[in-house]
């Protein structure tokens, strides 16, 4: 332990010394990546609920990091981009362009393990995580800034009113509570045409199954959302019936399995989520015997969705999972 | 077991036994393995469909989903089996098989870099992937366990490496290409869904043909079981004989790794329960471990379905090290010949160079790099820190928001101390076993702790986070209790705890296996965690490992006179008065608490126990204490060094330090295993 200390003595000379050059390595932008478009009415002191409590920001955030995806889209849906985002790659491959991720968002590493030096560069005002990952990190972070914590599948799991529940601590968080209303007001009324689409093309309460599906090995693992889960409880809005059904309780809202499980859905609609390069339900089941005497594939009704449907994200996936749905259906 | 009285009628029984009761087993199998998966289907429909098969959708299933998954399950079962009582047969060697030879492991380690490289190539010939992986590997372990002269242990030993250090280079590309990859990590376990007949179809030509040449040439393999003078005055076929049977058992083993990737233990375990029936000639031999490697790795899957999670499926690979690793310490305890004298051949001797340099002098520069290599760190180690923030962090009031005095200082403290614990704990280990090869990972004590530790984080979520040290600290303690009651009859033989700990290992590191897929923990902290990370360390860490240190280095340091005599072989070191079992026993438990105390950390960091001790022994030769200062010191020095390497050169994504330690470690490693043959043989 000595030498540590003495390693430390070591470095304030070698510091002080380099302190003299002035602060070369300072690339952090103060200024130029603030995200909000539009000037916040309300400056004045907010109070954010979170998992842990409350949370006292002296005025709504501005520079927010955010650890986890689905609460990046919450802020994209009020219009403010963050400051430091994690894993940006992968976010812009799974998630809808709709949510569109500004190009100057700093990618703060991965969603388990993100760069607290990086975050602290940034100098947010608020920083968003999400237990499932980062719960080890909570207090390091809260030392950097302001934090609030949210459990994604914390209840009944991530379904719409905990969506919904947190979209808005968000909107409180950065002073956007306008905006939010308007964002799910607007979602509502959303539905409301989306339903009235459906039932002119004579589909209404119209049943189906949908899974987010890729291959494992050599065989199709599939993700089969239960009734809590966000999926599930968008499509109810505009009057879809959910047919797969599991007694099992899932954390997540859905269950995996493989191919043996589908017959139990077969006279249902299929609608899946797979991703361009994994071709889950193409050739890959040419030879499948069984899938191919399901009911809904010999009557062809499969329907898929666009890769970056994204099943765990906010307001603005549960609009293009809608579109999308709508799509497909009435095409 | 008894070797008297054992006649011929018995013997015929036993025969009958082997092929006659295997056979109805495996049909047993055959069938409940038709009649469990996710659909429920009752057993009349199952028979009916076998029977008289319609095309429905419950007639379909059976055909076309559980049928395909049970046949490959017999197919990779017999292969591996054949494989492994080829390879035995040909190294003279019981502990021989595909899977301890790292034939597997270089296989999959090919496919999976196959996934990021060429993915189309990968595609189109898998198993082209998996033979070229095999292959070199088994080259690679066979020259380093010391070609012809080595002795079994050696072998094993040296492909055990090998399959780590191809392990660690897998698990690497697990963490970067974490996206191309992800499809392959169940199958990394080995699994045996299927999606139709494609992939038994692609298998079983090669399966049946190479294992009929394998009986067909069971006649050239019986001579290879005579001694090598009389083999070779049979002719000069010997040699061809072992080349065609290590073409024969790496093929076999590849095409199965290329289908359903790497199952261990099958290939250990079926050829030695069909030679324990008296069955010696391989016409007999091969074909009959086909049929117990088929039935072992169809039960070990029926089993995997029946604790079938909605999560995901057990891995049946996971599975069978279960049920083959009690097995392998079976095998070890009762069925191998010890090397010769009680203390085994393996002294501490290995590699030391003649000149030895000033400890004064060492400890002086050891100490040096050590403060250079610290200011270093906190200088350059992250990112986008301007150095007058730092300072005033350092010096101004708002300290803590620092990232300086919050995240650098902590981690790096974490390290060297964890750094500390794993080169001491291979220090005190390495004598008790006597071995230069041995530390805390290898000897199954890291994967312990692991798994005390993750089964905590996934069982009770909710516990404080100071359990976690005390769990990690119990599975350490429990492998090592077991290890060491198990060989304490054998006198603690080196070589015997070395391969328990193996042994060992393989069950902690199935459980750990078990806990990720159970808790959907791949890809994620759990996984990262386990491969060893200093990620985000606080100043809690730093006081757990820190309160380790304080307690046990003193009383290292103290008993170090007494370790010194451990050098000595057994009854020089009795003859001086020393109780030779106890000392070693304390010895081992200090290094047992010290690796468990890293452990719950950093996580299993490996390598550092191994090569840290045995620098310092080229330097310095055998000085107890002095070995636990320098070696101390270089330790901190290693993890500090890799923890900078992660968190600078990819930021913002981290590098975890067990990765790149392995990463250096593990070839450093081969290289000693090199050395210590050719001093060896000179």
């Amino acid at each position: 332990m000595k030498k540590m200390l003495n390693g430390l003595l070591l470095f304030m000379v070698f510091a002080i010394v380099l302190a003299g050059c002035g602060s070369v390595g300072d690339n952090s932008k103060p200024e130029a990546t603030s995200g909000s478009e539009q000037t916040t009415k309300a400056a004045g002191p907010v109070t954010v609920k979170d998992d842990h409590g409350e949370v006292k920001l002296d005025k709504p955030a501005e520079r927010v990091v955010v650890l986890e995806w689905a609460y990046t889209e919450d802020l994209i849906a009020l219009g403010v981009q963050p400051v430091g985002n994690a894993d940006n790659a992968n976010y812009r491959l799974w998630i809808t362009p709709e949510a569109k991720l500004a190009d100057s968002v700093t990618d703060i590493g991965t969603r388990s393990e993100p760069n607290l030096e990086a975050i602290a560069a940034l100098k947010p005002d608020l920083i968003i995580s999400n237990t499932d990952n980062n719960a080890a990190i909570y207090a390091q972070l809260k030392g950097i800034a302001p934090t609030i914590e949210y459990d994604f599948f914390k209840g009944k799991g991530y379904d719409y009113d905990r969506m919904v529940e947190i979209f808005k601590q968000i909107a409180v968080a950065t002073g956007k509570t306008e905006q939010a209303d308007k964002v799910l007001n607007d979602l509502d009324q959303h539905y409301i045409e989306a339903k009235a689409t459906l039932e002119k093309a004579d589909k209404a309460d119209f049943h189906y199954a949908l899974t987010q599906a890729y291959t494992a090995q050599n065989a199709a693992s599939l993700r089969m959302f239960k009734d809590n889960s966000l999926v599930v409880e968008t499509l109810a809005k505009i009057g879809m019936v959910n047919d797969w059904k599991s007694d099992k309780t899932e954390k997540y809202g859905f269950s995996t399995v493989g191919i043996e499980a589908l017959p139990a859905v077969q006279d249902s609609h299929f609608i899946y989520i797979t991703q361009k390069t994994d071709d889950v339900f193409g050739a890959a089941m040419e030879n499948n015997s069984v899938w191919k005497e399901l009911n809904f594939v010999k009557e062809k009704r499969t329907y898929p969705l666009d890769g970056t449907t994204w099943t765990f994200g906010g307001p603005i996936s549960s609009k293009v999972l809608v579109d999308q749905v709508v799509g497909v259906l009435t095409k | 077991m008894t070797r008297t009285g054992t006649t011929d009628l018995s013997k015929a029984w036993r025969a009958g036994g082997i092929f006659g009761g295997g056979l109805a087993v495996l049909i047993v199998l055959f069938f409940v393995s038709l009649c469990y998966g996710e659909a429920p289907i009752p057993l009349h429909t199952v028979i009916e469909a076998l029977t008289q098969r319609q095309n429905t959708l419950e007639h379909n299933m059976v055909w076309d989903l559980r049928m395909p998954r049970t046949v490959i399950g017999i197919l990779a079962g017999g292969a591996l089996a054949i494989a492994g009582a080829l390879l035995q047969a040909i190294t003279k060697n019981p502990l021989a098989a595909s899977d301890t030879l790292g034939i597997n492991a270089g296989a999959y380690f090919v496919v999976v870099l196959g996934a990021v490289m060429f993915p189309a190539l990968l595609h189109q010939a898998p198993f082209l992937f998996a033979a070229i992986g095999g292959l070199l590997a088994a080259v690679l372990a066979y020259f380093m366990g010391g070609g012809r002269a080595g002795s079994p242990i050696r072998l094993a030993l040296a492909g055990l490496i090998v399959s780590m250090v191809l392990g660690s280079f897998t698990g690497a590309l697990h963490i970067f290409y974490s996206f191309e990859t992800q499809g392959l990590f169940l199958w990394g376990s080995g699994s045996l869904v299927q999606n139709d007949w494609s992939g038994t179809t692609y298998a079983w030509p090669w399966v049946v043909g190479l294992s009929v040449i394998a009986v067909l040439l069971s006649r050239q393999f019986d001579v290879l079981d005579l001694d090598e003078s009389t083999s070779t005055s049979l002719g000069q076929k010997v040699g061809l004989t072992r080349v065609a049977g290590i073409v024969l058992a790496v093929l076999l083993s590849t095409i199965t790794v290329s289908v359903i990737g790497p199952i261990g233990f099958v290939g250990l375990v079926a050829p030695h329960l069909v030679r324990l029936s008296g069955l010696k000639m391989h016409r007999w031999v091969l074909p009959g471990s086909f049929l117990w490697g088929a039935l072992l790795l169809t039960g070990a899957d029926v089993l995997a379905k029946m604790v079938h999670q909605s999560s995901m499926d057990l891995p049946t690979g996971a599975v069978m090290a279960l049920i083959g690793a009690p097995w392998l310490i079976w095998l070890i305890l009762w069925r191998m010949k010890l090397p010769s004298g009680i203390g085994g051949q393996s002294s501490m001797n290995i590699g030391v160079r003649s000149r030895k340099l000033p400890y004064g002098r060492l400890v002086t520069l050891f100490a040096c790099g050590a403060v250079l290599l610290t200011v270093f760190s906190l200088m350059f180690g992250g990112m986008r820190i301007p150095v007058s923030d730092m300072l005033s962090g350092l010096f101004g009031g708002e300290s803590t928001n620092s990232a300086l005095l919050q995240f650098r200082i902590p981690r790096t403290l974490v390290a060297a101390g964890a750094g500390i614990a794993l080169a001491v704990s291979g220090v005190l280990i390495q004598l008790a076993v006597r071995n230069p090869l041995a530390d805390a990972s290898i000897i199954g004590v890291s994967s312990g702790a692991g798994f005390g530790a993750l089964a905590v984080i996934i069982v009770w979520p909710g516990l404080p986070v100071y359990v976690l040290p005390v769990a990690a600290i119990a599975g350490a303690a429990v492998s090592a209790a077991v290890i060491f009651f198990l060989s304490w009859n054998k006198h603690l033989n080196p070589s015997v705890v070395i391969l328990l700990g193996i042994a060992v290992s393989a069950i902690g590191s199935a459980g750990i296996q078990v806990l990720i897929i159970q808790g959907s923990l791949w890809g994620s902290t759990g996984y990262i965690w386990l491969t060893g990370s200093t990620y985000a360390r606080t100043w809690g860490q730093v006081t757990t490992i820190l309160a380790f240190l304080l307690v046990l280095l003193p009383i290292a340091w103290w008993l170090a006179r007494r370790f010194d005599l451990l050098v000595f072989d057994d009854s020089s070191a009795m003859g001086l008065g020393l109780p030779v079992r106890r000392t070693r026993l304390l010895a081992m438990a200090v290094g047992v608490l010290l690796a468990g105390g890293a452990v719950a950390c950093v996580g299993t960091i490996g390598f550092i126990g191994l090569i840290a001790p045995h620098i310092v022994r080229t330097l310095i030769g055998h000085h107890v204490r002095r070995s636990l200062v320098l070696s101390s010191i270089l330790g901190a020095v290693m993890l500090v060094l890799a923890d900078t390497i992660g968190r600078t050169i990819l930021a913002p994504m981290e590098i975890p330090s067990g990765l790149l330690i392995a990463l250096i470690g593990a070839p450093y490693f081969l290289y000693l295993m090199y050395r210590s043959n050719r001093s060896k043989s000179v």
